[in-house]
């Protein structure tokens, strides 16, 4: 049905043209479903977004065959081409946030392609978008119909999404990461959907995800990329239990697997280093002085625990219930809190997840490792220079970096950076949260071992906040799990993991794929 | 060679902009500096002379060399310009740093007078400030800077708002650094790309603002040239001499063209 061969896509954006995707054949059939998978750069969204005609800028040259349906879609008329758009071919994008337009009506955006493509009543238009909306299962869809995004959650977003993209029974539906801003519980719901939209319907599904957790439940033939060039391609099975590829191997052996990196951790002995107790937050908005904002609801309620020296602790919950509050409550980053928080040794540092907007723009590596020691002063400026190197050593970068502007670092060397700066004011306990979540697999797996490293030489204790379960069992010797501010369960990763007391815990295990071990 | 060929291709407003500036400013401080003529030396035998040799854009009304006035006149407006722009730069990043910092209380209070002072037109306010100090160069300069400050702290004040949020400002804070510090150490220099261009726009501004006051009798005060006070000149020989309005109309023009291109370059680049 599709078939591309030969494809090459070049950005003439700078001076010297750079070529994105070289060499990229791909063959989807009626009904199958194949997955392109790679990390970020890697061209799996130039690639696909080409097949769906969307890269239409001047400065990108295309060269090669897309061909669907017997058609060439590559320097096909602009009307033909739309003609096929959103009738034989539909797209969903990643971001449920962005990708609905916030001023009209959901009905009104699921029945759009229908609008463009059938002429029919718009009687007709309401019956067949409530159709879909039921096919994709969301609840109340007279309801919802009449609604704007804004009043639905993350998931909903992303079905009306998919609803929108199937109403005109698309033989190929091309879905570029729809599950990566979706909480895990979430996000196994709608592959679900996905699957069961495959067979029922016969939608061929060409899915972009740099999960190979998810591509792998999901789709019969894998494409992996990197650096813009296919490394390789066969069926999923073949290439996940053999991988003939290098690259392949390396991305296979980085995803978490429910294995433990950290060493074994006995509290016995151990002395506490912080304690929280009943611990309750809530955001106060800040506004204007005249129109004073109402007191928010709580983030985070009566939360308590201890930590021990040396020890990761695993703070897991979905997005929304109250965890990186809760850590930040413990910085005491936040007016509003009610309990008490011990600090049994000196102030803790945390790492951020956002790796691109932690570190200032405008300065330096060398600067920005510096200046906790010029804010304290008392240290020359050769000290403060050599401590920041040594730091950057520890981390596995070397002094070169210094020198650096952190416009100029990928994400995983200012994840790295970050980490140095926390370790420049010496701390016993780091707050890391959702320290490895924006970064790709292999990048993830060296911080990982940074943490693990950082941990069993210098004796620091992590406090990690993590949305991913199989992340969490490799590092955490002791989880709390958060749900809507609430901490509903606390132990060990023996009781969490293999005898878990709540429904929710029970609920976060199975989305994440976890097999009881005996 | 090839690559600024392609800057020059993705960016052309920046290098025509910075290219028109760089030689309007350089004609005008070069003769500004090594004239041979007094500005304001009357001659009434050369009395709207013809261009020559001796005078290359011929004289005005008072067989004053029209070139050399051109270029004090001409220099005085950059100057005026430049003197308004960083009072308004510096106070409005002040007071736009404080407000978009700190919000709440100061940040009301300091923001409705800001929108007071807007809420006037600009000559209007800066007519006000000098029938207050009364007329001549400094006091035009300190009157329109004062008007040139509420655009600024508008301006920086959004940049700050958008950073105090941000995880690095968060970091510097655990780090125990204090405000002011975190003001304009760790967040001032994030604001420079965004307050480059809106300099170079409001420095257009102002040679708008002192030529028109200045036209209007109620800045730079003769015998003191100013394109502004030279354009009032001409006007009442429009007709007779038409080329002495036109090429002080023209500097002032090339001037504000140049550097409203170089401002949007340096947008666009930001």
């Amino acid at each position: 049905m599709l078939e591309v061969t030969d494809l090459h896509i070049e950005i003439e954006d700078s001076l010297i043209p750079e070529t994105v995707v070289e060499d990229f054949d791909i063959e989807v059939s009626a009904g199958e479903i194949v997955g392109i998978v790679g990390e970020s750069g890697s061209g799996k969204s130039m690639s696909a977004h080409a097949i769906a005609g969307l890269l239409s800028r001047k400065d990108m040259k295309k060269r090669g065959r897309i061909v669907f349906e017997g058609e060439e879609l590559l320097g096909m008329e602009r009307s033909r081409l739309r003609s096929i758009q959103g009738d034989d071919i539909a797209v969903v994008f990643q971001e449920p946030m962005t990708s609905l337009n916030p001023v009209k009506t959901i009905g009104w955006q699921v029945e759009e392609a229908l609008r463009i493509h059938r002429d029919m009543t718009d009687e007709e238009y309401k019956e067949r978008a409530i159709q879909m909306m039921r096919d994709v299962e969301i609840n109340e869809p007279e309801k919802r119909y009449y609604q704007y995004p804004h009043e639905l959650s993350g998931g909903l977003r992303q079905r009306v999404m998919i609803a929108a993209a199937l109403i005109c029974d698309p033989k190929l539906l091309i879905a570029d990461e729809p599950t990566t801003a979706l909480d895990v519980t979430i996000q196994a719901q709608i592959i679900e959907l996905l699957k069961r939209i495959n067979s029922k319907k016969g939608t061929a599904i060409l899915f972009i995800s740099h999960d190979l957790g998810v591509i792998r439940t999901l789709c019969s033939r894998v494409v992996v990329m990197n650096k813009g060039r296919i490394v390789e391609s066969g069926p999923v099975e073949q290439v996940f239990n053999a991988p003939a590829e290098e690259y392949t191997k390396q991305l296979i052996g980085a995803i978490p697997q429910f294995a433990k990196v950290a060493p074994y951790y006995d509290i016995s002995g151990k002395k506490p280093i912080l304690e929280v107790k009943n611990v309750s937050a809530r955001y106060k908005k800040i506004t204007g002085y005249f129109t004073p904002g109402a007191r928010q609801k709580l983030t985070v309620k009566n939360a308590s625990f201890v930590m021990y020296e040396g020890q990761i602790m695993g703070l897991v919950g979905e997005s929304g219930s109250g965890k990186t509050t809760l850590g930040k409550t413990i910085l005491g980053m936040l007016d509003d809190t009610s309990g008490e928080i011990v600090h049994y040794s000196r102030m803790p540092q945390m790492i951020f997840q956002d790796p691109y907007g932690s570190l200032n723009p405008a300065k330096r590596v060398g600067w920005i490792l510096t200046e906790p020691m010029r804010i304290k002063g008392g240290s020359t400026k050769e000290e403060q220079r050599e401590k920041a190197a040594s730091m950057l050593e520890l981390v596995g970068l070397d002094r070169t970096f210094m020198d650096r502007k952190t416009s100029a670092l990928s994400g995983g060397q200012r994840q790295r950076v970050c980490i140095a700066l926390a370790l420049m004011q010496e701390p016993k306990l780091i707050i890391a949260d959702e320290p490895v979540s924006a970064l790709d697999v292999t990048v993830q797996r060296q911080v990982i071992n940074l943490l693990v490293r950082l941990n069993k030489e210098l004796g620091i204790a992590i406090l990690f906040i993590s949305h991913d379960l199989k992340v969490v069992y490799e590092l955490c010797s002791h989880i709390i799990v958060m749900k809507s501010g609430e901490i509903v369960e606390q132990g060990t990763d023996e009781q969490i993991y293999n005898n878990p007391g709540h429904p929710y815990t029970k609920q976060l295990l199975s989305s994440a794929g976890y097999v009881k071990s005996d | 060679m090839k690559d600024l060929m392609f800057r020059i291709r993705k960016n052309p407003e920046l290098y025509t902009g910075a290219v028109i500036a760089a030689v309007i400013s350089f004609i005008l401080i070069a003769g500004f500096l090594f004239s041979p003529y007094d500005p304001n030396a009357m001659s009434a035998a050369e009395k709207f002379a013809a261009p020559s040799v001796s005078h290359l854009l011929g004289c005005d009304n008072f067989g004053r060399d029209l070139f050399t006035r051109l270029c004090v006149g001409g220099v005085t407006t950059l100057f005026i310009a430049l003197a308004t722009v960083s009072i308004g730069v510096v106070f409005g990043t002040i007071v736009g740093a404080f407000t978009g910092y700190y919000g709440g209380a100061v940040d009301e209070v300091l923001m409705r007078f800001n929108d007071a002072v807007l809420a006037f037109p600009s000559i209007l306010l800066a007519l006000v400030f000098i029938s207050v100090f009364g007329s001549g160069t400094f006091k035009v300069i300190i009157s329109l800077g004062i008007v040139f400050v509420p655009s600024f702290a508008r301006i920086v004040r959004g940049e700050y708002l958008r950073c105090r949020n941000l995880d690095y400002v968060r970091s510097a804070r655990l780090m125990g650094a204090g405000d002011l510090r975190i003001m304009f150490v760790h967040i001032l220099p994030n604001t420079f790309p965004v307050l480059l261009s809106s300099t170079v726009i409001g420095f257009n501004n102002a040679v708008l603002a002192e030529a028109s006051m200045s036209f209007l009798g109620i800045g730079v005060q003769p015998p003191d040239s100013s394109l502004g006070r030279m354009l009032s000149d001409a006007q009442a020989f429009l007709f007779s001499e038409p080329s002495y309005a036109i090429l002080t109309g023209c500097t002032i023009a090339v001037i504000v063209l140049g550097f409203s291109l170089l401002g949007e370059g340096l947008k666009k680049h930001a």
